[in-house]
């Protein structure tokens, strides 16, 4: 288990050490920052200047390295626009938007996972044509226009939920959350829907296939034929099963979440990480864009890590061979 | 309380298939066995066997229609009985036991779990009662260390232990009849015979009554009392094990019997009905083959000399395990001369197929190896032109029938596309070879043209025949080229490779777990045991009269199909 | 399964003059019994036509900024033009009438997507299938490249890429295919590293075929149907990630609006209660997706095995 966590945190670091080079090259040296931030009336000799100043008149190497030894003090450099260093703004929006990511994921996955195991043992019945239509419908509209949707109905129409901004928030461990007024809930509710229906929809049609392939194996009429009772079967053999994909799948789609939070940050006007990316990315602001992709990656390994340290300590197979 | 236990009365059971059509799996069956009783049911595949066990427990697919009579268990009328109401009879009045152990139990529960499950749902026992009554279980059905056993999961453990744990979970409530559908299929064979005898011990003392589902009539003799012949869904003879065996009355019982292998003597063809194709494309078909180069090296030196051959394979680390290495092939020594067959026998994993993939190259085997043919040392040969010929003059018969066909070609081009990517025939010329072996192999010229889907399992073996002998080849490895066909396709096939062994004076390297079939087919037999060759010599001594124990362990644990003694 | 699977025996006696079942049956019999399916089918082909006609049947040409009239500017659906036309689904801001703009937008969004998928789904095959037939370093350097994709959701790969290069349909292009080859390439592998241990390869080898030719005629068509069976999935998932890319202002350039950047522009005037300019083009959009997913819901039910022959 130890080489095994040690090899996996080795391939991790590798990733991460890969995607920052990528992420700097291409934002660095791909587009010219001395072109961008250069006004138009520059001379060469202020060119020259502004890119001693940047430091990118030295051996692109050398940029990365010193670059790299920045990121490992905490220091990403300071934001083009709002002139501030690029970590704070990070780790203000951050709970913004891991507060949205959660709470989506919580609804996703009570609602998703039972209607997903429900439809999957009752493939006849009407009820489970209506989730399997519901589910589709919902699997197919775009999670933008999902929003733009949301904001029409209960903002618009009906006046019942704000559409956009965070609301009140209430400081937990010096850190304001919308999740603790009612105010801020009423502000969450629809950032956090437009995140949910494409989770509950992921999860109960994975959760389903889960369900109709354990269904058929042999084993479940093994268990049939030892007289144990139906409800039992379900409880014990098929969701003890159908649990190992649902744990990976789950993993890996908190990072989904964080990932499309960006877009519905932007339709909500939701202050998180994605917002922020979305405006630095028309702002030209490259380091926070480099900032954001890189805390990204280390995340998604993180998680992705983790995933796969619970696969394997979940499914027998593998912790036992 | 009567003596009679179950009665099946003229049971059909219909499935409606896609195209409007119904099919009978079970067409108008009708049995009786006494409590205490052990009855067989036989058939090959396709014959419905199964069905009757799982109507007998409602474990019916949801879109089976009982379209006819029904199955009688102690006086209830199981077969119209609600799902809810299968409650008392699942477990505590049938113990079911499955084909496959391996699949049968639950992959992420305990050992413990299941069985105790089984014991609480069936039995009044509960918590460590349960848990105690599990052990005793365990032991009973002779699972060695079964306190430790009960926190193991089921990939932990051997097939032959799993169905060991699935026969404790059958008798945990001591019900009145036992199901059992072919209950060693899955298992080698010296594994089954101590499983039966526990399956035996554990039943007789209970008097608990078995249906027996198998294919095996080596099993069934010496299991049954009692035995009914089934195919296609109806019943052809049913009688004493004894009679049924030694004296069918029944043409397709006859042709059954006559195709099952026999270990004790050695016949010239199995008297099985096995038409050719027309003489004219035979002829032609094989003076194409006859035409080949004939270069056997030396006169009277073998075809094929192995020496100090191993294998060792490397098993991947995986999440919690290191790299580990695993010797699946310990220097194995020997001669294959021209136009013998050799046979090699064992149980699985015992490295017999890994030696004939070494030999074709499909497996590089480990530094230290010689491998002559034909007189050269294979590592010699230079040229392209050289180590094309040499492939190409060893072929293979493969074991599973239902992959060594490429899916997304015609039969035809499944036999000849090689000759012709190679540039050696023309179009024209391929069609006609491959219609000439279609011919030669039994099967018509004219379905060439069809995909592999369309045919028959023993049919496809016999396309993957013709598609080695295109290349003329003067070596063929059979890899248990009938291991996965009924018995009667079986004798079918094993004629046709011994009468295309007559005519092309083919050497054959010939692997198999079945003693029987060896007996039959070889001229010489090596056993192998864990990668390692225990004894070799020739088939008349070595499988009458062995030297090493292992062998004689290993006949003595066949079950044996002697009619004449039953009688 | 009706029948008892101990021995493997049990396909149907040939007869010699069946003839092999056609493409068009095999659509027929997937598809049959499935209304909802069929009505898909049936949707993709109106979108697939809308969208190569759309400069016959659009009453105005969106590109042309002559014929843009301001005073005919934000009218909902019904109104009459300055030209005396009407406008069936209304005009936006500048005056341009949403049918047109739909129309032509649907043409950018589909071709977008199927070249993305197309391009990508066949890098990805061949990918796949050279890392199974050639194993080593060559599959190590792939299947790698193939995990530090898929370690990113698609969405902000793709926002990377275009912040790296900049927007336009082509750049949006490229980010899809990036998106989409990986997956594929993954999943071709499994299938042709499952396939690879069949006797059919073997027989191959042992035929002295070379690599090259055992990857095209005999992996390549026992490997490629999971590919076939995913594709409109992912048709519809490009669709889908080019207009959110369009919405979020990184995709296509205002002068060839797709569907999602014709959402965007009207997501302005949707508190303003003009909700005409935004719902149409997402109707639309979401239809086609809608129509393809359906589609390959039943295509994917049809290859899972555990399902075939259950329903």
């Amino acid at each position: 288990m130890l080489s095994f966590v040690t090899k996996r945190l080795g391939q991790s670091a590798v990733l991460v050490l890969i995607m920052s080079a990528l992420v700097f090259v291409g934002m660095y040296v791909v587009s010219d920052p001395v072109a961008v931030l250069a006004g138009e009336d520059f001379t060469e000799e202020d060119r020259l200047a502004l890119a001693q100043e940047l430091g990118v008149d030295r051996p692109l190497f050398l940029q990365y390295l010193s670059f790299l030894g920045n990121v490992l003090q905490g220091d990403f450099g300071t934001s083009f626009v709002y002139n501030r260093p690029v970590m704070d703004l990070i780790l203000e929006r951050l709970p913004a938007t891991l507060e949205v990511a959660f709470f989506a994921m919580f609804i996703g996955l009570v609602v998703g996972i039972p209607l997903g195991v429900y439809s999957g043992l009752n493939q006849k019945k009407r009820s489970t044509k209506a989730i399997s239509f519901f589910t589709t419908v919902g699997y197919s509209i775009p999670n933008f226009w999902q929003g733009v949707l949301l904001i029409m109905l209960f903002s618009v129409w009906f006046k019942v939920l704000p559409a956009s901004g965070r609301g009140d928030t209430v400081d937990v461990f010096g850190v304001g959350w919308s999740v603790f007024s009612l105010d801020g809930l009423s502000h969450l509710m629809l950032p956090a829907l437009n995140l949910a229906i494409y989770t509950i929809c992921l999860q109960a049609r994975l959760a389903r296939s889960g369900t109709q392939e354990v269904m058929y194996q042999d084993y479940m009429t093994f268990a049939r034929a030892k007289g144990i009772s139906r409800e039992r079967i379900i409880r014990r053999h098929l969701v003890r099963n159908i649990l190992i994909p649902i744990v990976t799948i789950t993993g890996l789609q908190l990072g989904g979440l964080i990932a499309f939070a960006t877009v519905t940050e932007t339709v909500f006007s939701w202050p998180g990480i994605g917002k922020l990316l979305l405006d630095s990315i028309h702002n030209s602001d490259r380091p926070v864009v480099v900032a954001y992709l890189i805390l990204i990656t280390l995340m998604f390994v993180t998680i992705n890590f983790v995933v796969d340290v619970l696969y394997a300590l979940l499914d027998p197979r593998i912790r036992y061979t | 309380m009567t003596d009679q236990l179950v009665h099946v009365e003229n049971l059909t059971v219909a499935y409606p298939m896609a195209d409007g059509a119904v099919f009978r799996a079970i067409d108008g069956f009708s049995m009786a066995v006494k409590r205490g009783q052990i009855v067989g049911v036989v058939g090959e595949s396709g014959a419905g066997k199964s069905t009757i066990g799982k109507a007998t427990l409602g474990l019916l697919d949801e879109n089976a229609v009982i379209d006819t009579g029904g199955v009688m268990l102690d006086e209830v009328m199981v077969t119209r009985l609600e799902e809810h109401a299968f409650a008392d009879i699942r477990g505590s009045k049938v113990g079911y036991i499955y084909q496959n152990p391996m699949t049968a139990l639950n992959p992420v529960l305990t050992i413990g779990e299941q069985l105790i499950e089984a014991i609480e749902a069936n039995t009044n026992k509960r918590g460590q009662d349960a848990r105690a009554y599990a052990i005793d279980l365990l032991e009973q059905a002779e699972v060695p260390l079964p306190e430790e056993r009960l926190s193991k999961y089921p990939h932990q453990l051997s097939g032959g232990l799993c169905q060991r744990i699935v026969f404790a979970i059958a008798i945990s409530a001591k019900p009145d009849l036992i199901i059992a559908d072919e209950p060693t299929t899955a298992l080698d064979v010296t594994v089954q015979k101590a499983v039966l005898g526990t399956l035996v011990k554990l039943t007789r003392q209970e008097n608990i009554a078995i249906i027996l589902i198998t294919h095996d009539m080596g099993v069934v003799a010496e299991m049954c009392d009692y035995v009914y012949v089934l195919r296609h869904g109806k019943l052809v003879e049913e009688g004493s094990t004894a009679q049924v065996l030694s004296n069918p009355s029944e043409p397709y019982s006859r042709e059954l019997m006559a195709a099952i292998p026999r270990i004790d003597h050695k016949i010239e063809r199995f008297a099985v009905p096995g038409g050719l194709g027309k003489a004219e494309d035979r002829e032609r078909a094989i003076d194409y083959l006859m035409s080949r180069k004939a270069d056997a090296g030396v006169e009277g030196a073998p075809l094929l000399s192995v020496k100090n051959l191993s294998k060792t394979f490397t098993m991947k680390a995986t999440a919690l395990k290191a790299a580990t290495d695993f010797k699946a092939v310990s220097d194995i020594n020997f001669d294959v001369f021209p136009g013998e067959t050799l046979g090699i026998v064992g149980e699985s994993g015992s490295g017999k197929s890994t030696v004939g993939k070494m030999i074709l190259g499909l497996h590089k085997p480990d530094p230290g190896y010689e491998i002559t043919y034909k007189g050269h040392n294979i590592d010699d040969l230079t040229s392209k032109a050289q180590k094309l010929a040499h492939r190409q003059s060893l072929q293979c018969i493969f074991q599973d029938p239902y992959s060594s066909l490429n899916p997304r070609m015609t039969a035809g081009d499944n036999i000849t596309y090689a000759l012709r990517a190679h540039g050696v025939l023309s179009r024209a010329q391929a069609l006609e070879l491959s219609g000439d072996l279609m011919e030669l192999v039994g099967l018509p010229r004219a379905s060439a043209r069809k995909m592999p889907h369309a045919f028959s399992g023993g049919e496809r073996q016999r396309i993957g025949i013709a598609r080695a002998l295109s290349f003329r080849p003067d070596f063929i490895f059979c890899d248990e080229p009938t291991s996965a066909l009924d018995v009667t396709v079986q004798a079918e096939l094993l004629n046709l490779m011994k009468d295309l062994q007559d005519q092309l004076g083919l050497t054959l390297l010939f692997v198999s777990h079945d003693l029987a079939v060896v007996r039959q087919m070889c001229d010489r037999v090596m056993v192998m045991r864990s990668g390692e060759a225990v004894e070799i010599g020739a088939c008349d001594k070595v499988l009458v009269a062995p030297e090493h124990e292992y062998t004689l362990g290993l006949l003595a644990a066949m079950p044996r199909f002697r009619p004449e003694e039953v009688a | 399964m009706p029948v008892d699977t101990t021995t493997a025996d049990i396909g149907s006696p040939s007869s010699p003059d069946k003839p092999e079942p056609r493409f068009l049956e095999n659509v027929a019999k997937i598809f049959r019994g499935h209304p909802a399916a069929i009505c898909g089918l049936i949707g993709i082909s109106i979108f697939i036509f809308l969208a190569i006609f759309a400069p016959l049947i659009a009453p105005q040409d969106p590109y042309d900024q002559t014929r843009l009239d301001i005073l005919d500017g934000l009218l909902p659906p019904g109104s009459t033009l300055g030209d005396g036309t009407t406008s069936l689904l209304g005009t936006d801001a500048l005056g341009r009438d949403i049918l047109s703009a739909v129309l032509y937008g649907l043409r950018i969004s589909l071709f977008v997507a199927l070249v993305a998928v197309i391009v990508g789904s066949a890098i990805g095959v061949f990918m796949g299938l050279l890392a199974a037939m050639k194993g080593g370093w060559v599959e190590t350097v792939i299947m790698r490249t193939v995990d530090l994709k898929m370690s990113f959701p698609g969405i902000l790969l793709a926002l990377m890429v275009l912040a790296i290069f900049g927007t336009g349909i082509d750049k949006v292009i490229i980010a899809l295919i990036i998106g989409a080859w990986a997956s594929e390439a993954r999943l071709v592998r499994a299938v042709a590293l499952s396939e690879l241990k069949k006797d059919y390869i073997h027989a191959a080898q042992l035929a002295g075929l070379s690599d090259w030719r055992i990857m095209g005629r005999f992996l390549f068509p026992n490997s490629i149907s999971p590919v076939l069976v995913v594709l409109p999935m992912s048709i519809s998932s490009a669709i889908g990630a080019e207009a959110t890319l369009s919405f979020l202002g990184v995709g296509v350039p205002i002068t060839e609006p797709s569907l999602g950047l014709l959402i965007a522009n009207g997501n302005d005037y949707i508190l303003s209660g003009k909700w005409w300019i935004s719902i149409f083009p997402g109707l639309v959009l979401v239809g086609m997706v809608l129509c393809i997913n359906v589609v390959a819901d039943r295509l994917r039910d049809h290859a899972n095995p555990y399902l075939r022959g259950k329903e």
